[in-house]
């Protein structure tokens, strides 16, 4: 069997390179959700090669008692068998995060080196600026996704029409959500709590992935990895109990409490989609879909009667294209769609 | 749903590459279209599995690949000699019961070990760092010397090459460790 690939595997696979490297921006997501969504196979040509280079971290076991520098030569692992051994062992405990292991730990002694001549520097000048605080204020117009590399080496996806406040100080990292939906990957520092407030609450994580989104009505915490802290705003001056959230979960906070539902991984990661360039839907009512788009685009889609917006609608779709959608319906369901310049009015037939 | 779908593809249709691939050659002759033939295959079953996903994603697999084999050989205009039959599946072990696996440990890593081994010199090295010694693409550019493009180059390339000797599952055939002509050989 050749080994070569076919035009779009070999696309799809600079696709992935582009984005394992440092100059991936929002647009290039952009771009890419567009390629993906464009033909079937260029979506699967990506899901194979993106899962097969997740399982090349596996590699790692390899580098268990390997001293050198750089690659080991080749066949180097059939070489010992005490090692290989080690090797087995380490190669069966599936996806175990990696321990760090010999080649990265003199990386790290470098770096502790380096890191100490540094501290010398800083230290002259920590003590002016111990109670320094980072601070920035970012933004997205309505239709607009952007991707934010923040200080602390966390990123905050903004979906359309957001705001937030980024405050980050020495013991705590702050993020206020004053409008709109955000996901944050946040990096890993047990000692910096990041904190994200929206309307009184806040969801606390030290490092994880989460989507924080507030409405007119309720506030929307979804978790992707990890466990995040959700602390109610306290009442009539008693603190409130604080709900844990692990990954699948989706709180809706009311006036009334917060309800916390648990789904499948993917599900939740479903809400997220946004992020990609699309909606999710499953048997979901119109009025919520087309308030969904809402979000998105300064045409807005109307729901003129209650018989439309009680149909049930299912599948994914793109949120820049609402007039595909609007046409989709009309092709479909029972929907007459009146599409003009500023707003699409959806009538039952 | 498509987040789910992409993880039923990847876990319950990609581990039986090995199996289909090995059946596609028993069935084409032409082996120069056989990544191409899975590369429409997978779309079909992609595509197939939007309403609901297929109980039986491995029957299912061979099943469409005959079907699209019988698809190919109506539309191809070329009369084969050799009669292919109708691709008979009864030597196809079709075993619903044990869930291939490409994470089987012992054997996975052994065939990451050699598929690494298979990349030429450059292109094993970018891989190296990046995935085991986990630098950045701009700390292997750094380090080799190399432009953050190239190592981007390499890192496609190795992503490729590994991607086919994974899944092909190959018990001691060695894959050539070069791309038969699809790409001209990257400069440093």
């Amino acid at each position: 069997m050749p080994a070569g690939n076919t035009p779009i595997e070999q696309a799809a696979a600079s696709w992935l390179a582009r984005r394992d490297g440092a100059h991936w921006s929002a647009q290039d997501d952009a771009e890419l959700a567009h390629w993906l969504a464009s033909a079937t196979a260029h979506r699967v040509a990506f899901l194979r090669l993106q899962a097969a280079w997740q399982e090349t971290a596996r590699l790692q076991a390899l580098a268990a008692g390997w001293q050198g520098d750089g690659v080991p030569p080749r066949g180097h692992w059939q070489a010992s068998p005490g090692s290989r051994h080690e090797q087995m062992l380490q190669a069966l405990t599936p996806r175990a995060a990696p321990t760090r292991r010999a080649g990265r730990a003199r990386t790290l002694r470098f770096a502790a080196a380096a890191a100490l001549a540094v501290c010398a520097l800083a230290i002259t000048w920590s003590w002016r600026s111990q109670s320094q605080v980072d601070t920035a204020s970012f933004h997205t117009a309505m239709g607009e996704v952007r991707t934010l590399p923040l200080a602390d080496g966390s990123q905050a996806t903004l979906a359309s029409n957001s705001a937030i406040d980024v405050r980050l100080a020495r013991h705590q990292r702050d993020v206020a959500l004053t409008r709109g939906e955000a996901i944050f990957q946040v990096s890993k520092d047990p000692h910096r709590p990041f904190a994200v407030a929206a309307d009184g609450y806040r969801a606390v994580a030290v490092g994880t992935r989460f989507s924080v989104r507030r409405d007119a009505s309720n506030l929307r915490v979804v978790v992707t990895e990890g466990t995040v802290r959700l602390d109610a705003p306290a009442a009539a001056g008693i603190a409130q109990p604080s709900v844990l959230l692990p990954a699948g979960s989706v709180a809706l906070v009311h006036d009334h409490g917060v309800l916390v539902r648990s789904l499948p991984l993917a599900e939740a990661q479903q809400l997220l989609d946004w992020r990609d360039g699309l909606l999710a839907f499953r048997d979901a009512p119109l009025t919520e879909v087309a308030a969904e788009f809402n979000r998105f685009n300064a045409r807005k889609l109307v729901v003129a009667d209650a018989d439309a917006g009680a149909l049930r609608v299912g599948g994914n779709f793109r949120w820049d294209n609402e007039e595909g959608f609007a046409r989709l319906l009309q092709a479909g369901f029972p929907v007459r769609a009146d599409i003009q310049a500023d707003r699409i009015v959806l009538h039952s037939r | 749903m498509q987040a789910a779908r992409d993880h039923w593809f990847v876990t319950e249709v990609l581990v039986h590459e090995a199996a289909l691939m090995r059946f596609l050659q028993r069935h084409w002759q032409h082996r120069d279209e056989l990544h191409d033939l899975r590369q429409e295959l997978y779309a079909r079953i992609y595509e197939a599995a939007a309403k609901s996903l297929p109980a039986q994603p491995k029957s299912f697999l061979f099943a469409s690949a005959r079907h699209l084999m019988t698809d190919r050989l109506r539309r191809s205009k070329v009369v084969s000699i050799e009669p292919m039959g109708d691709f008979e599946p009864s030597h196809v072990l079709v075993d619903e019961v044990s869930p291939e696996r490409w994470c089987g440990g012992r054997q996975a890593l052994r065939q990451l070990s050699d598929a690494l081994d298979q990349l030429p010199d450059r292109c094993r090295e970018v891989v190296w760092l990046r995935r085991v010694q986990e630098l950045s693409q701009k700390e292997v550019a750094l380090r080799l010397g190399i432009s953050e493009k190239t190592v981007e180059k390499h890192i496609a390339k190795g992503m490729r090459l590994l991607a086919n000797a994974l899944y092909a599952g190959q018990t001691g055939v060695p894959a050539p460790a070069l791309d038969a002509g699809a790409d001209a050989q990257l400069a440093d």
